[in-house]
């Protein structure tokens, strides 16, 4: 059994009196520990893709299969523990909220499970550590760079322990040394804590470093 | 062990913008305030007035035909009122009454005529010992006894009206001498403004001419009814057969000022409504610009796991936050309002006791629930709006 099995997923989008068909027939396996990149022009349907893998929007047709557990089925309050659960995000902007420091970031995600673990905050600063900001652990969003936010998006992706992270053109707008900072972080959580990966983005260097290498083009998928 | 949770979050909201945050509080404080002024208010006046009938212990209160409104302001609102008498036979007339159970009457005279120099006016009342069931429990309390000729008892008031020690101090009424032997407790009627002599003193001062009151006079009577009886009939029937007297029965006691009251109650009512419209509408339009402003963080926290009641959780503590201190501040600066102005106010001045520990918790506790109830109330919509948000949308167009 695949750990995510897309089977014949469409997402269209009433605009007006127009249907646009950002998803087209998209069928996917991946297995535990896959390292995915996914490339494709702005509007080819990437972030809807991932989005729907993510449980934050339901395709208009087609089934997700989470360990064999049909996700397009589950309940609001359902998808939101999968969420919590299953899958680590990290967007292509910083995605901390500026009233929290770093480790109150990556604790966030424990605010939403269900556990009650006394050693969340140690954990959290052991994360922090590990992507390499131990000592800015009670620095604000502000007083972070971009790759720091990153870093501290990482952590937080990591805090409850995901099967999957899902990240959305997560260098974006960094710069090569830093791109290259996390993309090392990247494959290192993929090799040592075999957390599969599905890596959106628009540079093809990047997407070269994964193992499995797929395009997205007006919303169909294909291996490359 | 980390003490992270929602409230921390919900502060750390409240502090990001100090200003938006200062006048939701600022707006609910002046919301409860305004309203436990009010209740303050009306509730110490009604309240006092209630009081102070029941205090008198007398179901039905006879005077003098066109007196009832004197005899109101002098036994509520402690004001001296030129004096007012009737003919001594009435209380015959009276006892011949069905349903009369006791009676027991007293007599207004003058103002005081001089402990010393400048001195507030005060009612000297004049009380048969051997009936009386009005002045003699607090008697009891003060001296333990009955008056003796030539004493007086001051009402709690009329020490400080009169600005000196009164006890064992010689007085001068009417030419006569008297030995105030005492103070009674504070009864919370007109009476704590009077300076009580017995009945047979005030003949006395009667006889030797210094007065221009006459024997055979009396000023007010007070009587119990029959137990089985209906007040309001038996004072029908005393108005019917002694057609010299006027009858007001206890639960009608101040009815003039409470009508009064309703009035300002009216005021006050419409006044909150209005001012609670408007924070409704304050809160509101500040929560929609706030959920506005954080949607692409409502959506990232629903794309991290946060389920829509998490969403709800967040903003309710963050606005019952804001309730709960907005709400104490007011009833902090409506507390202190209502007791520093009170003097300002005649009604008060006049009538008040004061209000009980109870009362007053009772109307913080009041004041508490609106201002939160409020706070929440106008927060309702956005909160409904944001956490429909679809994660996905908020996140984009955040």
């Amino acid at each position: 059994m695949s750990q995510i099995e897309l089977i014949d997923i469409a997402k269209i989008y009433p605009v007006g009196d127009l249907n646009i068909t950002a998803v087209n027939s998209v069928s996917l396996k991946v297995e535990k520990g896959d390292f995915l990149s996914i490339v494709g022009h702005s509007g080819s349907g990437k972030t809807t893709l991932i989005s729907i893998v993510g449980g934050i929007i339901k395709p208009t047709s087609g089934k997700v299969l989470f360990d064999g557990t049909d996700i397009c089925v589950l309940s609001d309050e359902k998808l939101s523990e999968y969420r919590n659960g299953k899958i680590g995000f990290m967007f292509q902007f910083s995605s901390l909220l500026p009233i929290l420091t770093a480790k109150e970031n990556v604790l966030l995600p424990c605010l939403f499970g269900s556990g009650k673990e006394s050693d969340n905050g140690k954990k959290a600063e052991e994360y922090l550590e590990m992507v390499g900001i131990g000592d800015k652990i009670n620095a604000y969003p502000s007083q972070l760079s971009g790759g720091q936010q990153r870093r501290v998006a990482i952590a937080r992706a990591l805090m409850n322990d995901p099967g999957v992270i899902l990240a959305d053109e997560p260098t974006g707008d960094l710069d090569e040394e830093t791109e290259a900072e996390i993309m090392g972080l990247f494959k290192k959580l993929n090799k040592e804590k075999h957390i599969t990966f599905v890596l959106i983005t628009h540079s093809l260097e990047l997407a070269g470093q994964a193992q499995r290498h797929l395009r997205m083009s007006r919303g169909s998928l294909t291996e490359i | 062990m980390t003490n992270f949770n929602f409230i921390t979050v919900a502060l750390r909201n409240l502090k990001r913008k100090p200003f938006r945050t200062g006048v939701l509080v600022f707006s609910i404080a002046l919301l409860v305030s305004l309203l436990i002024f009010a209740s303050s208010f009306v509730v110490n006046v009604s309240s006092s007035l209630k009081k102070a009938s029941d205090r008198l212990g007398a179901d039905l209160i006879v005077i003098p035909v066109g007196a009832s409104r004197y005899a109101e302001a002098f036994l509520l609102e402690s004001k001296n009122a030129a004096p007012y008498y009737m003919e001594k036979n009435v209380i015959d007339k009276l006892k011949k009454v069905k349903g009369i159970e006791s009676l027991t009457y007293q007599t207004y005279l003058s103002t005081i005529a001089g402990v010393c120099c400048d001195v507030e006016a005060t009612q000297i009342v004049a009380f048969d010992q051997d009936s009386d069931f009005i002045v003699k429990p607090w008697l009891k309390k003060a001296i333990g006894r009955e008056l003796k000729k030539g004493e007086a008892i001051a009402g709690y008031e009329t020490n400080f009206n009169l600005g000196v020690e009164l006890l064992d101090v010689e007085a001068t009424l009417f030419n006569n001498k008297f030995k105030v032997v005492g103070v009674l407790e504070k009864t919370g009627t007109g009476l704590d403004n009077a300076l009580f002599m017995t009945e047979e003193d005030l003949r006395g001062i009667i006889s030797g001419g210094n007065s221009p009151l006459k024997e055979e006079k009396l000023s007010i009577i007070f009587t119990k009814v029959k137990k089985g009886f209906d007040p309001y009939k038996v004072g029908r029937d005393v108005e019917g057969n002694i057609l010299e007297v006027d009858v007001v029965a206890r639960n009608d006691m101040g009815k003039e000022i409470l009508n009064t009251l309703k009035d300002i109650n009216k005021i006050f009512l419409m006044s909150i409504i209005m001012a609670s419209l408007l924070s409704i509408l304050l809160v509101w339009a500040i929560f929609s610009a706030i959920a506005n402003e954080r949607s692409r963080e409502v959506g990232i926290m629903r794309a991290i796991g946060a389920k829509k009641s998490h969403v709800v959780r967040l903003f309710i503590f963050e606005i019952f936050i804001l309730g709960v201190v907005g709400s104490l501040i007011g009833i902090a600066a409506g507390t202190s309002l209502s007791m520093s102005l009170a003097k300002g106010f005649t009604l008060i001045k006049n009538v008040s006791a004061g209000l009980t520990l109870m009362q007053h918790t009772g109307i913080a506790f009041m004041g508490f629930i609106v201002g939160t109830f409020i706070c929440i109330l106008g927060a309702l919509v956005p909160i409904n709006r944001i956490k429909k948000l679809e994660p996905l949308l908020a996140i984009k167009e955040g």
